[in-house]
């Protein structure tokens, strides 16, 4: 989809996810060794109370589950070309709860803005606000996202 | 090591060197294949037909690399209780395999808490790539803010 074509303002629900004691200490062990992450008894004996996700892999999962979901439109014909995520970075990422064994966070996305990037004319940079809730609607983890969208019409 | 680190002990414009690392094609698209499976992360083939010319890290995987960097070169042996999140996260230049990144990280702040067993550190990580010229090349750079305990007092 070019830069153009994407609409402002529309929730795409990307996926869910279930964090489990399994997958949160294996992710823990090689990027993130911090007791509260790997060690259950340590874990418990710290001001998280139990064994918490590493914000890093709560991060993680959602470029997994944004890739997962465009593959799914490219696949279903809701859009004809695969994306190419290149992204000069993020804003205001925020853990706001501890995501604990058992948790199946919901990710969404909302395209919030459209912006120029100098440096790269033939690309716009896309804005948008992102969201981890589980099935009661608490809010675990937000950021804003920017990636580079290829321009129909180059600057 | 040194004696373990409080929130006491951190100073604005102290600067901690947290180790070197060189990055292995294999740990890419590890990564890669399970939070970003792009071609430019996953296939070194089509990975130099990619924007990015050649097989690169998931930003996510920089972010997750830093920190098990931060935790064996700073954490480990300091009263960490985690961090509720970042201000901004700058992928400045691809990082391919083979690459040589360096990680540094300086106070910019500190802040006391409402709770009096911790306060809050306000930290710039900088992960730079180092060759053959004098000047390490900045790859990626984040702002957070860490939640660092207080030294208890002695009984």
């Amino acid at each position: 989809m070019w830069f153009e074509d994407i609409p402002l303002d529309e929730e795409l629900v990307l996926g869910s996810y279930t964090f489990t004691e399994e997958n949160i200490v294996a992710f823990a062990r090689l990027y993130d060794p911090q007791p509260f992450h790997i060690d259950k008894k340590a874990a418990e004996a710290s001001i998280y109370g139990g064994l918490i996700a590493s914000g890093w892999h709560t991060a993680a999962v959602w470029m997994k589950l944004m890739i997962a979901s465009r593959r799914e439109a490219v696949a279903s014909g809701a859009q004809s070309v695969q994306d190419n995520f290149v992204s000069p970075g993020v804003r205001e990422i925020k853990w706001l709860k501890p995501v604990r064994p058992g948790t199946t966070l919901t990710y969404t996305n909302k395209a919030t803005a459209k912006l120029d990037w100098p440096t790269l004319p033939k690309f716009g940079l896309l804005e948008g606000i992102n969201e981890a809730r589980d099935e009661s609607g608490a809010l675990y983890y937000s950021f804003i996202n920017r990636v580079l969208i290829a321009r129909r019409n180059p600057r | 090591m040194s004696e373990r680190l409080y929130f006491g002990d951190f100073r604005t414009g102290q600067v901690f060197v947290l180790g070197t690392h060189q990055i292995s094609a294999e740990e890419i698209i590890a990564f890669a294949k399970e939070f970003d499976p792009q071609p430019q992360h996953i296939d070194p083939v089509a990975a130099k037909s990619s924007i990015l010319g050649g097989l690169a890290a998931s930003g996510w995987h920089l972010c997750a690399l830093s920190m098990r960097m931060m935790v064996d070169g700073l954490f480990a042996n300091a009263a960490s209780m985690g961090s509720p999140g970042i201000e901004e996260v700058q992928w400045r230049k691809p990082v391919y395999a083979g690459d040589v990144l360096k990680l540094q990280a300086e106070v910019l702040g500190t802040r006391e808490s409402s709770r009096p067993d911790r306060g809050y550190i306000r930290m710039r990580f900088s992960l730079s790539r180092l060759g053959k010229s004098a000047q390490p090349q900045l790859v990626m750079m984040f702002v957070s803010s860490v939640i660092m305990g207080r030294k208890p007092e002695a009984a």
